[in-house]
């Protein structure tokens, strides 16, 4: 990705609705959202707990298929494709952030990053090369053959992040990846976010309670009970395609 | 690790057991294997040396001189014999029965071991003087040297002999003349089983069927090697032994197969957001099974390694303490394959709870 793609539509949602059924009783999680996201741009969710942020990035990543309406992910009908498929997608173009590292305990930082690569088809040198590069962008190049146990959390988060950018993703998608942070931990971490939006014009899309990250906001949606509330473009509007 | 050590301990267990009573069962026919004799006679029924309590007729032996290629035939001469130790100041007092076995002492005599050196041949020539196996020393409670009683009469263990370790009764070698004196040797009409030296060894087993053609149904010859896989075999068929070599192995297969499995399981479900997130980031499920899979095959070659090393161990120890242990081929070969299919059955059971790694659940 390109600066020159910045600005475009990665991602783009109609009528998205999902309900889950507790016994008897079938729940609304989503109502009818629509939502996009461009190249380029870090566009923050944010909203009260349980209002369906994480269910709508699962929706859009390809991680659970929403009840109604459908995702148009890099021009790709994205539900429309088989399961094998959208594991390819993911996988071409999906990094992933969570609130747990989900680091493998028994691997050091450069072999977490190594391991996603190999799915990708890198050969071992690549690899290998791209892992430490990466490694060394988020700050970590004297940790590369710590293990998650000998790290703290905000560099085990920085690893899970070397993990998700070295791919060369196009979209983003982190889920309250800060909150299992201290403040300076997470402002690196958003900042390498931002950064991976600026660079490489990847589509970010953070869901976040800490309303300090709303500085590094491009665009910030404030979600309630399965519906957009409001939609504000923070810094310049994106030139649409 | 934990499912390295509980496939070990599975292979150690079915190896050990095994390994002793196969053990038990070479000592069984230690007798015949080390024998000179090339062939062997026992009663027409007979399946192995022992347990022929009724012998044969001492008027066999003319009609095997008959064949031209028989050299000598003798007749082994053993019987049980009741031995007491002499107690030393705090010993206990043994009283056991024994195995008499009664031998030449002289060299290349047809009753005679092959591996009984000229010491033990020397000493077995002094008359009152007896010869036991190195394992049952302790339980017989004496020390080379030390006196003893065998049917009231006094005897001295002159020396020690290896290999003729026995599961039941202790073997004592006496010689023919000290049998006598103590009232081991039947001079009756009936025999035990008879030892054959030929003239060409090479011709055994010509010379057993040429034997068996002329014999009219009224005894059996036998090759040495027929009659030492013989008697393992019968000794083997009775007396449960087969049946708790079973058991040990359906328990190692058993711990084996339900502790690998549980371990990995364990181990899975331990990293299951982690492979989740795998998932998340696209990677297949066919991938994470392949992950399980070689992950299982390296914990079934790493239980092998470890099964080497324990049963190496345990065989040392047996050898130190002179218990009889045996490793063939065809017990070892089903338990190297067995512990690999252990390990993979184990990963593919494991495989199931790959399922409830849903990348989805990682988004809260
Ligand atoms: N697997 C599920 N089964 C049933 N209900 C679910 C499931 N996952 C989520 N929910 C419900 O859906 C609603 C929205 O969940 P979601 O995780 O999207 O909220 P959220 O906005 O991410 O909240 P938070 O800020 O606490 O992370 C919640 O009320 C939750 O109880
Ligand atoms: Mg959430």
């Amino acid at each position: 990705m390109s600066q020159t793609h910045n600005g475009k539509m990665a991602l783009s949602a109609t009528g998205l609705g999902k309900s889950y059924k507790i016994g008897k009783v079938k729940q609304a999680v989503l109502k009818g959202v629509d939502f996009s996201a461009y190249h380029g741009q870090v566009t923050m969710v944010m909203g009260p707990s349980g209002s369906g942020k994480s269910t709508l990035i699962a929706a859009l990543s390809g991680l659970m298929k929403p009840d109604e309406g459908e995702v148009i992910a890099l021009g790709e009908n994205l539900w429309k494709k088989k399961r094998g498929k959208i594991d390819k997608f993911r996988l071409d173009h999906c990094g992933f952030i969570f609130q747990g590292f989900n680091l493998f305990p028994a691997l050091n930082a450069t072999q977490q990053v190594e391991q996603v690569l190999k799915y990708q088809k890198v050969s071992h040198s690549e690899a290998h090369r791209r892992a430490v590069e990466v490694l060394e962008a988020v700050s970590l190049g004297h940790r590369l053959k710590q293990k998650p146990s000998e790290l703290s959390g905000g560099e085990k988060q920085r690893v899970a992040i070397a993990r998700a950018l070295s791919k060369m993703p196009s979209l983003i998608f982190a889920d309250e990846p800060t909150s299992a942070l201290d403040s300076v931990s997470g402002q690196v971490v958003i900042k390498l976010l931002h950064q991976a939006a600026k660079e490489r014009g990847a589509a970010v899309v953070v869901v976040t309670h800490d309303p300090r990250l709303e500085a590094y906001a491009d665009r910030v949606i404030h979600m309630e009970d399965g519906k957009i509330l409001s939609d504000n473009m923070v810094s310049e509007p994106p030139v649409l395609a | 690790m934990a499912a390295v050590i509980a496939l070990a301990v599975a292979g150690l267990l079915v190896l050990a057991m095994s390994g002793m009573f196969m053990g038990m069962a070479k000592s069984f026919t230690a007798t015949v294997d080390k024998s000179p004799a090339h062939v062997m006679i026992l009663p027409p029924q007979a399946e192995g040396l022992f347990g022929n309590n009724s012998g044969q007729p001492r008027r066999l032996i003319p009609t095997i001189y008959q064949h031209p290629d028989v050299l000598e035939v003798q007749p082994l001469n053993g019987s049980w014999a009741f031995w007491s130790n002499f107690p030393k100041d705090g010993q206990p007092a043994k009283g056991d029965g024994v195995q008499v076995v009664v031998v030449d002492p002289v060299k290349g005599a047809v009753t005679l071991p092959t591996d009984f050196s000229d010491e033990v041949i020397a000493a077995l020539q002094q008359p009152f003087t007896v010869v036991v196996d190195r394992s049952s020393l302790n339980k017989l409670g004496v020390k080379v040297g030390d006196k003893a009683k065998m049917n009231g009469r006094t005897v001295t263990v002159g020396a020690v002999v290896d290999g003729y370790p026995s599961m039941f009764n202790s073997q004592v070698f006496v010689s023919y003349q000290t049998g006598k004196l103590i009232y081991v040797v039947d001079e009756g009409q009936r025999v035990g089983p008879l030892v054959v030296k030929i003239k060409d060894p090479s011709k055994a087993k010509q010379v057993a069927d040429e034997l068996n053609a002329m014999s009219h149904g009224q005894y059996k010859a036998w090759t040495r090697d027929q009659l030492s896989k013989s008697s393992q075999k019968s000794m083997l068929k009775e007396g449960g032994i087969s049946m708790m070599i079973g058991f040990a192995v359906l328990v190692g297969i058993f711990i084996g197969i339900v502790i690998t499995w549980q371990t990995l399981q364990g181990a899975i479900m331990a990293n299951i957001k982690e492979f989740a997130s795998l998932r998340a980031l696209g990677v297949s499920m066919g991938a994470l099974r392949l992950i399980i899979m070689e992950l299982s095959f390296w914990v079934g070659v790493a239980g092998l390694t470890m099964t080497v090393f324990l049963t190496s161990l345990v065989a040392f120890a047996a050898h130190s303490a002179a218990v009889p242990m045996d490793f063939p081929l065809f017990i070892v070969i089903p338990v190297t394959i067995g512990l690999m299919l252990i390990a993979i059955l184990s990963g593919l059971f494991s495989l199931g709870v790959l399922k409830k790694s849903q990348p989805a659940d990682l988004l809260r």
